[in-house]
């Protein structure tokens, strides 16, 4: 990674976005990367889908809060207009919601399953996009809080309600800090997985 | 013909998003439904928006509220992104504040007598005929019953709104405040409504690790088969919005930790 | 420190000491009528002549705008017949708090009924949906009659007529206070302030506290006399004056109204 004229730059992982060409509306695509290539694969992965196949998209920020995540994309020059963003980590944070960005949601903690999704839903009620992903970043993140059944359960139901509805469901995960349980459960539901979890370093 | 199998009573379809899925189609016409819960779970919100769904569809909705004044409930039903004003305007959404109905009626006492119950019975179907409400919510009746001293008599004065309401083919909810939601709870306050109504809605909290989430469960509704699974709630401007339960997460955390 | 009152000279000769109770053959009787910022409470029979004699005592109204009649009972119609009848001053403030409360209380208990009997019309319905606060029941006419007497200036005359009306929906001992409060408004403004009770009714303790208040107590009596009735006053008490105590038989005339007849005195 390198820093030109102000941006952080560094080289896409053009392979995620040719294998973003042959998914479909209704996949639920796995992404797995490791713990240092998280945000390169992350970027990788949304700058097509914004920028490639001109969707809309709702992004579940678990693992830092999204005000953070809104400055790293837009560091990498990620227009994230078109991204509404629910964000699970600030209400745990005093004053963490007192934000400048208006297309941040909050959810009190990742334990509300269930009012994550329903807030999924509602946004993309709202979106006027017949084009819409979900980002979940990410499994780990929710695990911390979340019951291995209860979590497995969950990405069950999240998973089968976008594909209902023709929504690409995107979910991150780091798969060695995945529970074993809610990681094969992923493994089944999931139509694509993009494997970016083993790390190659130059 | 229609096989006498295939009967299924007409529905009034609530609008109301995932409920009638819930209710396979809705609530059945005419019928008296009691929505039970504790504080802040979402029953003013379901019961606005019940209404404001009718209005949408041309009905004419009555709502008589005795918990918060109808100046403050009307601001609060403008957060819905598909309430209109002009729904009062035109005589669709009817809202009354029950202390202005008892001033009328000359019923600003603290205890109710036979009487009394009559004249407030004939008011609100009164109400309800002359302005054809097909869709009516009362808010609480709870607040109202404690003005009725006699168990006897609540048990009356329900059983016989609740008929002439049915003859009138108006669906009614009626809000009911609880205490606790949980599976030995009662789901009214006075004994008698759960056994009157034609359904019970229960609303409540389940405790997850510190933080509430709001569920809802059709525990009862008669002339229809029905889920009765817990869902969640989440209220937004495009009103109640529900998802199932978790199954591993439906447990409220006190019930898991002490076993009552 | 009390409050002093700076009165016109101008006014202290105008008004002079005493005022005229209304009924110059009284005024006699009392020595030329009565003392400024004295307060009168008088104590009366039902059919002994008390209202027409409270009507009497503002008929002087020395000062029209700085001058009261508040009724309990009457009505306006009926208070401008008898003042038209006597050709008394019509210009002077009247209040009827009777009528006010028939108004504002028995009327929305007719409507009431007819609700709870009749039920709603459409426009009933209509008018109760765009009504979203009860009005409000509870006037207090008790304060409001006070701040009305004491909103008056010096040398005010005032009469209500009569206490029955707050002694029977209000505390008792606030219409005490109020009474003390209005009795210390005359003396401190010169005033002239005449008030009525019935004794049916009136709890002995009520009624010797109002007497202790009083600067002057007045009793109006009636009593049958073979066919005929016969109607007095007695003037039980008359501070710093205790020879005007006297019993006082009159008879009411289409010229003079109360028209004493006979004294008998009783100090």
């Amino acid at each position: 990674m390198s820093i030109v004229g102000g941006l952080e730059v560094f080289e896409l992982d053009q392979g995620i976005a040719d294998q973003l060409t042959e998914v479909s509306l209704n996949s639920s695509v796995q992404v797995r990367c490791g713990n240092s290539n998280s945000f390169m694969v992350t970027a990788s992965t949304l700058i097509p889908l914004l920028q490639m196949f001109e969707m809309k998209g709702v992004y579940i920020s678990a693992s830092r809060g999204a005000a953070e995540v809104i400055q790293a994309f837009e560091s990498v020059g990620i227009d994230v207009s078109q991204i509404q963003f629910i964000d699970l980590v600030s209400s745990g944070i005093l004053g963490g919601t007192n934000i400048p960005y208006n297309n941040v949601h909050f959810v009190d903690s990742p334990i509300m399953l269930e009012s994550i999704l329903l807030r999924t839903l509602y946004i993309l009620q709202t979106n006027q996009s017949e084009r819409n992903f979900v980002f979940v970043d990410s499994v780990n993140a929710l695990a911390i809080y979340n019951d291995d059944r209860m979590l497995a359960e969950y990405l069950h139901t999240f998973i089968n309600t976008f594909r209902q509805q023709d929504v690409l469901s995107v979910i991150l995960n780091v798969p060695d800090q995945t529970p074993p349980l809610v990681l094969s459960n992923l493994d089944l539901y999931c139509t694509d997985l993009v494997d970016r979890g083993q790390v190659v370093i130059h | 013909m229609q096989p006498a199998g295939m009967y299924s009573r007409d529905r009034c379809v609530t609008g109301v998003h995932g409920l009638d899925e819930i209710l396979r189609g809705g609530i059945p016409y005419g019928s008296t439904v009691l929505a039970a819960g504790t504080c802040g779970s979402g029953k003013t919100t379901l019961g606005m928006e019940f209404l404001v769904r009718g209005a949408n569809a041309g009905e004419a909705c009555a709502h008589f509220t005795a918990t918060e004044p109808s100046v403050k409930l009307l601001e609060n039903i403008r957060q819905f992104a598909f309430f209109d004003m002009k729904m009062v305007d035109t005589g669709l959404i009817n809202v009354f504040d029950m202390d202005v109905l008892y001033s009328w009626l000359g019923l600003e006492k603290s205890t109710f007598d036979l009487d009394d119950v009559h004249s407030l019975i004939k008011s609100i179907v009164d109400i309800v005929n002359t302005i054809g409400v097909t869709r009516l919510v009362i808010d609480s009746v709870t607040t109202l019953c404690y003005k009725i001293k006699s168990e006897q008599l609540i048990r009356d004065f329900l059983f016989t709104l609740g008929k002439k309401l049915a003859t009138l083919g108006c669906t009614t909810i009626l809000i009911a405040e609880i205490t606790s939601a949980t599976e030995n709870a009662h789901w009214s306050s006075f004994g008698v409504e759960e056994a009157i109504c034609d359904g019970i809605i229960v609303l409540g909290d389940i405790e997850r690790m510190g933080h509430l989430l709001r569920f809802l469960q059709v525990v009862k509704m008669r002339g229809t088969s029905h889920s009765r699974a817990k869902h969640a709630i989440e209220l937004t401007p495009l009103g109640v919005m529900l998802t199932p339960m978790l199954k591993w997460g439906a447990i409220s955390d006190n019930v898991n930790r002490w076993g009552s | 420190m009390a409050k002093e009152i700076q009165f016109e000279a101008e006014d202290e000769e105008f008004f002079g000491k005493v005022g005229s109770f209304g009924v110059p053959k009284f005024d006699n009787e009392m020595r030329g009528g009565v003392p400024r910022g004295f307060t009168m409470i008088a104590f009366t029979d039902t059919g002994s002549g008390s209202e027409l004699f409270a009507k009497q005592f503002v008929s002087p109204a020395e000062e029209a705008e700085n001058t009261i009649y508040i009724s309990t009972n009457e009505g306006q119609a009926e208070i401008v017949r008898i003042f038209q009848k006597y050709d008394w001053p019509l210009d002077i403030n009247v209040r009827t708090i009777g009528e006010e409360y028939n108004s504002n209380v028995l009327e929305k208990e007719l409507l009431a009924s007819r609700y709870r009997l009749e039920g709603f019309r459409l426009e009933d319905i209509q008018r109760l949906a765009q009504t979203r606060f009860v009005d409000e029941n509870n006037q207090d006419y008790l304060t409001e009659v006070t701040n009305e007497v004491m909103a008056l200036g010096p040398y005010f005359r005032a009469v209500v007529d009569s206490l029955d009306f707050f002694l029977q929906r209000d505390d008792p001992a606030r219409v005490v206070a109020m009474v003390r409060m209005l009795q210390a408004h005359a003396q401190m403004y010169r005033g002239l302030l005449f008030l009525t009770v019935s004794t049916d009714g009136l709890s002995p303790s009520i009624k010797q506290e109002l007497a202790s208040i009083a600067d002057m107590v007045l009793s109006f009596q009636v009593r049958t006399i073979g066919t005929d009735f016969e109607t007095s006053m007695m003037v039980s008490k008359f501070r710093n004056a205790p020879e005007n105590l006297k019993i006082l038989v009159f008879r009411v005339t289409p010229e003079e109204g109360i028209t004493p007849e006979t004294v008998e005195r009783i100090a």
